[in-house]
């Protein structure tokens, strides 16, 4: 009885810790050169690969596996999708409204005008907006930024 | 003199205190497997609760200094204000060290609060379950693996004669085979 109550109280110990505490993912993010969401934005193809780090507010996190953050863009209405395999790190929900670095190569998606017309179709719906598909006409392609490494601060 | 070596006896000890040690693994991977397996209807790490407001004044308020507390007092909300989003010219977003994410769209004065809420143990058991430790664990993971390969084939030689697995129950070991066997039939 008494080793069960032991036991019983180093795991609700143990429990109390939150495991959220770990604030580095992977090989934790190289700080000292960060790129502007801004620039990768305008200019991909001069990032393209080579390890890039970027810098923002987390403001989206993945609802149900963590695999995915958005990072605010030092420019207004940008933000930046990282995104890892499921399971490779799982980002914190608590973790939105920090500050995160994260370090990788950035991913280029190209899209044909008509998956183009669904992503801006969805985005908008998200942000409850007015979306007419007619007003698109070219084809866009989505950039993000496969990490191996990821640290955030408070 | 030497002492033969009991083996039905050893295996009984073995799949004892082996199963004994195992408990703990067992239930928060037992538990964990329940939570993760339904993630598609519920989040299984945390409570997240939603609030629609709708607040006058909006639009005239939100250029003005004084308006993160200013709505904080119209929300009723104590927290403190840790980072602001612009996502589109029509919304804004707050997070506040509370855990907060206030939505804000002064086009129609709607407000949203969501507030995250980790589900501590289950949390705590899906960190284990799905390896987000890493390092050690992998490794106690893959022993508590091997314990529970030799927890089943250890119980095939726990009970002899009629009542044994190579008796009247062998019935059992083969429906545990074909039930996984036959789902790989049906959708694989």
């Amino acid at each position: 009885m008494k080793s069960l109550f032991i036991i019983s109280t180093v795991f609700m110990l143990a429990l109390a810790n939150p495991v959220d505490a770990s604030q580095t993912f992977g090989t934790g993010a190289n700080t000292s050169d960060v790129s502007k969401i801004s620039d990768i934005l305008a200019t991909p193809e001069t990032y393209m690969d080579k390890d890039v780090t970027i810098k923002g507010t987390i403001v989206k996190v993945c609802k149900k596996r963590g695999c995915w953050m958005e990072l605010a863009s030092d420019k207004r209405f940008q933000s930046f999708r990282v995104k890892v395999r499921d399971g490779d790190m799982v980002f914190p929900m608590t973790a939105m409204g920090k500050t995160a670095f994260a370090t990788g190569k950035i991913q280029a998606f190209p899209l044909s005008l008509e998956r183009t017309k669904s992503y801006l179709a969805y985005q908008a719906e998200e942000m409850n907006e007015e979306f007419d598909p007619a007003s698109v006409t070219e084809p866009m392609t989505v950039y993000q930024l496969a990490p191996h490494g990821v640290t955030i601060q408070d | 003199m030497s002492k033969s070596i009991n083996w039905f006896k050893l295996n009984r000890s073995l799949h004892r205190d082996i199963g004994y040690f195992c408990i703990g693994m067992t239930l928060i991977f037992a538990i964990s497997g329940i939570a993760v397996n339904h993630v598609e209807d519920w989040n299984p790490n945390y409570e997240v609760t939603q609030q629609r407001f709708e607040i006058d004044g909006l639009a005239t308020q939100i250029d003005q200094d004084s308006f993160e507390p200013w709505l904080l007092e119209q929300l009723q909300i104590e927290a403190d204000v840790k980072a602001q989003f612009w996502e589109s010219p029509q919304r804004l977003k707050l997070f506040t060290k509370q855990d907060h994410t206030i939505v804000i769209s002064p086009a129609d004065n709607s407000v949203l609060v969501e507030q995250v809420k980790p589900r501590v143990v289950l949390r705590s058991f899906n960190f284990l379950h799905l390896n987000e430790a890493r390092k050690a664990w992998t490794y106690f993971s893959d022993a508590y693996a091997v314990m529970l390969i030799f927890l089943s084939l250890s119980a095939l030689f726990m009970v002899k004669g009629k009542y044994g697995a190579f008796g009247t129950r062998s019935w059992l070991v083969v429906a545990g085979i074909a039930v996984p066997l036959t789902f790989i039939l049906l959708y694989s």
